[in-house]
């Protein structure tokens, strides 16, 4: 019987920790991924002051790549932004919308309006608003509606962030009542609110947040974004933004139903460990002479195949998952090569990197990503490609990608449930923490989430449905609460059993793995802990399908 | 104990629609708490909040509940239409955990226990003032300063399980001896047609009761809060119980009822009486012998005479003091008992039908007894507050980095906590111990998932 006290896994498959072949299930010594906690890095980023602005970065790691390449050093300056020049297209009318020097007058003045827009069919009744708005008080996005529309409501929010600011020396963080939240982030000169009635936390709200802002910079990167509004606060962000709206839509559609959000990890697509590598090696062996190339990642309907990365660097899950909601989101890529900037915000806020992305081939839905720090590598890097492409069909790569991609019956990753044969268990996910990978039971396929889209773009209503059997998504929702529980900072828990009429659910974390299992209701705990046992059992059996073991470089 | 005026930062009352003119700000403003602040401050901080709850109006149709700033919480609470009442607290705004960050324990005060504060403050209000609507808009201003300014500084607030879960510690007593009680009772009430029991205490622990469930909370916990710490202590210095005393006598009003001019002295209350619907003003007289209290309401429209209060108080005294030696001598033996049964952990158990509270160490407001760590509690109340995600039945257990093992069990109005703490220990080595505690500690209330 497993000791769910212990930190480490279950004993009979527990060596002593530091013997090297028997980490927990997923874990190996090199990460391709940097496994740093969103929940940490949000910890430190809610303690930081009023006044130290949290957005000076440390020095840029493009540029710092680009002084190593030395042969490649014609142009050592990475002119990462459009010259400001271009952005002082002149907009005289527009002007500080908010003034907070009269916040009731204001408030009362235009929620009468706002209250009747608020009330209109595309606003009334949604599960969660994002808003977007400059510090200004000027309006960039909103999530349903017409953010023009909106104009007073920016004004309301900006004038109580700068009331609570200037006149409280205090940063304002949320607002609830019964059943509704409204969660506040300040983030440089933007300012975004969620206003949520869904059962997420506040810290996980915030961290969708962060993630918005962060979908912003990598389409404009950090410094141009700094830039832009320290010339002029006025600024109407959105000329800049064209498309992005679609981009943010998608993200936050993805990250109420992807669980890798919920643990701060990338999911991989299964595959065997000898197509793996013969994918690695393809690219690899095409790869290791292009000089500045920095990232090489392969991904396939939301999950990752394989990443090559130069030496010294890694990649943090939250740029993994902006590129996923790229790709996702982006039709174009699957007509024709394309070469797009590409600012990865945890990598390197201040710049762009050059991405060649493209499929595989017509018959493979796998895309990939190369990603150089040199501007004019375009045809370089499509040769690369097409040699990449030929090599994998050679060694028969994309019949195992597409097996798994179209679920194949007879992978054992396809329907783990059935494979591992404990009826008790209706859904899992587990996240391998050095390694910032996750496997759940049930992966959300990519046109499942299309599906929610489409049923998204009708609504995001709320309603009030009798669920009869509950999705993979439903599950993924009942783990927020566990997940907050284990992730607060305060009071974490280690373990969390509940049982109740409804189902029974475990949540356990150790130092080495995060694991959420939803069993039958009224479970016994001894039956749960057998079946844990045997489902870590499981995955460790399997960890070199449903995990990258290592972390190749050029 | 903690005191409670260095938690909190503000505490006001306003009505938005007093004032509506620019310029008649501060009329909105019915008390504010510290009194040194100044106007334009006030000012600002109602602004805010008038500001905040309209924010929230456009989005829910539910009230406003807190505001969350990186040091401070505003705590909302609107508990007649129009009328607000805002507490703020400071927050540790940390970022590890409590413990690490060498807080001690008076330090951190668990955000429930300042939302029941607020919301024990106004049905305090509401019963030694009646509701906000009722009092004329000019009086209200004073009437809330003399009421609130003393109310905050007399609250005192341990941080403890019963300020997290307000209920009322009941005294478990044989068949005989509850039946003198209640033979008690009736006799009184049948003798004196004006005078209703509605409260009857052996030291904190409740008896018999005659109020509607929440007004029983709520003179309950003026009882053992504010008037009998008080008496306690004169007792306690008074040295040697004269004769008097040990007959008993009236404590409310705080002079006893000696002349016809302590008629007028008379504790007025708002309440319902249980087997009634409607909410009404009464006299409030409340009497001791020895350990018991005994609270009587009478009509307000009854005309009272110094001879009946003489009379009742002939009547009550050797009754009451008889029935409280009594009840003391069921007590030691209960206590014997109870050591026995004593259990290494820590479990408290809650009833919402009636409101009864039990714990290990027994509750008791007289007496402080040892805190639970400030994270354990913060679960707990955690657990409580999601009560409904149990549904009728269910359990959970949810351990601690630090060993603590922290079980809540709910069947329907019931509800079960137990702390172990425990190195080493698996899941169903402390699901079998909970069962265990529950079984030698809760005889005969059965609890589903066992």
């Amino acid at each position: 019987m497993a000791s769910t006290s212990n930190d480490n896994v279950p004993q009979h498959m527990n060596a002593p920790e530091n013997a090297s072949d028997e980490l927990e299930p997923g874990a190996c010594h090199d990460s391709i991924l940097n496994p740093t906690d969103s929940f940490e890095e949000f910890a430190s980023e809610m303690s930081s002051s009023l006044r130290e602005t949290c957005l000076t970065t440390k020095s840029s790691t493009i540029s710092e790549i680009q002084s190593e390449i030395l042969e490649t050093a014609e142009d050592p300056k990475l002119k990462a932004a459009k010259s400001s020049d271009d952005l002082q297209t002149k907009d005289g009318s527009m002007s500080a919308s908010a003034s907070n020097s009269n916040l009731i007058e204001e408030n009362g003045d235009d929620t009468d309006d706002d209250k009747d827009y608020l009330q209109s069919p595309e606003l009334v009744n949604k599960e969660k608003h994002v808003f977007i708005l400059s510090t200004a008080g000027k309006p960039i996005y909103s999530r349903y509606g017409n953010e023009d529309k909106l104009a007073g409501l920016c004004g309301v929010i900006q004038a109580l962030v700068s009331v609570i600011e200037e006149q409280n020396q205090d940063i304002l963080r949320f607002i609830n009542t019964k059943d509704c939240k409204a969660v506040f982030l300040v983030k440089g000169p933007l300012i975004l609110v969620a206003v949520s009635k869904s059962n997420e936390s506040e810290t996980q709200l915030v961290l969708q947040l962060t993630y918005a802002f962060n979908q912003i910079v990598s389409l404009l990167t950090l410094t141009q974004l700094n830039r832009i509004f320290e010339q002029r606060r006025n600024y109407d962000l959105r000329r800049l933004l064209a498309g992005a709206e679609r981009l943010i839509d998608h993200l936050l559609v993805f990250m109420e139903k992807d669980p890798a959000f919920l643990l701060g990890a990338v999911r991989c697509l299964p595959l065997p460990e000898k197509a793996r590598e013969n994918i690695t090696n393809a690219i690899t062996t095409t790869c290791h002479k292009i000089r500045d190339l920095v990232f090489a990642i392969m991904i396939a309907g939301n999950q990752l195949i394989t990443l090559v990365r130069m030496k010294k660097y890694t990649l943090h899950p939250s740029d993994i998952h902006l590129l996923f909601n790229l790709i996702r989101s982006s039709e174009s890529f699957k007509t024709a090569e394309s070469w797009t900037p590409i600012c990865l915000p945890k990598f390197d806020a201040t710049g762009f990197l050059h991405g060649h992305v493209s499929y595989i081939s017509e018959d493979c839905q796998a895309c990939l990503l190369l990603l150089t720090v040199q501007r004019d590598a375009f045809t370089t890097l499509s040769q690369a490609k097409h040699t990449i492409a030929e090599k994998m069909r050679r060694a028969n790569c994309l019949v195992a990608i597409n097996n798994a991609l179209n679920r194949n019956e007879e992978l054992s990753t396809t329907k783990p449930l059935k494979h591992i044969g404990i009826p008790e268990i209706r859904h899992f996910m587990y996240k391998c923490k050095s390694t910032a990978q996750l496997f759940s039971s049930d992966p959300i396929s990519l046109d499942r989430l299309q599906d929610y889209r489409l049923r998204h773009k009708e609504g995001g209503d709320i309603v009030d449905k009798k669920i009869t059997k509950l999705s993979d998504i439903d599950y993924v929702r009942n783990y927020r609460k566990f997940c907050n529980q284990i992730h607060c900072v305060a009071t974490p828990a280690k373990l969390i059993f509940r049982s109740s009429s409804q189902d029974t659910i475990l949540s356990w974390v150790t130092n080495g793995f995060e694991l959420y299992v939803t069993f039958d209701p009224l479970m016994e705990k001894d039956h749960a802990i057998k079946a844990v046992d045997r489902l870590l059992r499981w995955i460790k059996k399997e960890e070199e399908r449903i995990f990258i073991m290592n972390a190749p470089t050029f | 104990m903690i005191d409670l005026r260095s938690k909190i930062n503000f505490f006001f009352v306003f009505n938005p629609t007093f004032g509506p003119k620019e310029g008649d700000e501060l009329k909105r403003i019915l008390y504010f708490y510290p009194n040194e602040v100044s106007p334009d401050a006030r000012k600002m901080q109602v602004g805010l909040c008038e500001a905040v709850v309209k924010f929230m109006s456009t989005f829910s149709s539910e009230p406003c509940e807190a505001l969350q700033t990186q040091s401070k919480r505003y705590i909302f609470f609107q508990p007649e239409k129009n009328f607000w009442m805002v507490l703020v607290v400071r927050i540790p705004y940390t970022t590890k955990a409590l413990s690490a960050v060498g807080e001690s324990q008076g330090d951190i005060v668990n955000p429930t226990v300042m939302q029941n504060l607020l919301t024990s403050a106004y049905k305090m209000f509401k019963m030694f003032r009646g509701p906000f609507k009722n009092i004329p808009a000019d009086d209200l201003y004073g009437i809330s300063e003399q009421f609130f300014t003393p109310y905050i500084s007399s609250r005192h607030l341990t941080n403890d399980i019963s300020d997290v879960i307000p209920g009322i510690n009941y005294l478990p007593l044989d068949k005989n001896s509850f039946f003198k009680v209640v033979c008690f009772v009736d006799h009184l009430e049948v003798t004196y047609p004006d005078f209703k029991c509605i409260l009857f205490l052996y030291n904190d622990q409740l008896l018999w009761n005659g109020l509607c469930t929440e007004d029983m909370l709520t003179l309950y916990q003026y009882l053992v809060q504010t008037l009998l710490p008080k008496q306690v202590e004169i007792e306690i210095q008074g040295g040697v119980v004269t004769a008097a005393q040990r007959l008993g006598r009236f404590i409310s009003p705080p002079d006893g009822i000696h002349v016809k001019e302590d008629l007028d002295k008379l504790i007025k209350i708002h309440v319902t009486l249980e087997d009634d619907t409607e909410f009404k003003e009464y006299y409030l007289l409340i009497y001791r012998t020895l350990s018991a209290t005994v609270c009587f309401t009478i009509d307000v429209n009854t005309r009272l005479e110094l001879d009946t209060v003489k009379s009742v108080d002939a009547f009550i005294g050797p009754q009451l003091s008889a029935i409280a030696s009594a009840i003391s001598e069921q007590c030691s033996l209960h206590a014997l008992q109870a050591a026995q049964l004593a259990s290494e952990h820590k479990f408290v158990y809650f009833n919402r039908l009636n409101l009864i509270l039990k714990s290990s160490p027994p509750v008791n407001k007289l007496q402080i007894s040892a805190a639970i760590k400030p994270e354990v509690l913060s679960i707990m109340s955690g657990i409580h507050a999601d009560r409904q995600s149990l549904g009728n039945y269910g359990e959970i257990i949810i351990k601690t980095p630090d060993e603590y093992w922290i079980t809540g069990k709910c069947s329907n109005d019931r509800e079960f906590y137990v702390i172990i703490q425990e190195k080493n220990a698996n899941l169903k080595e402390i699901a079998d111990e909970v069962k265990r505690v529950c079984e030698a500690q809760m005889k005969g209330i059965f609890f589903y998932p066992m």
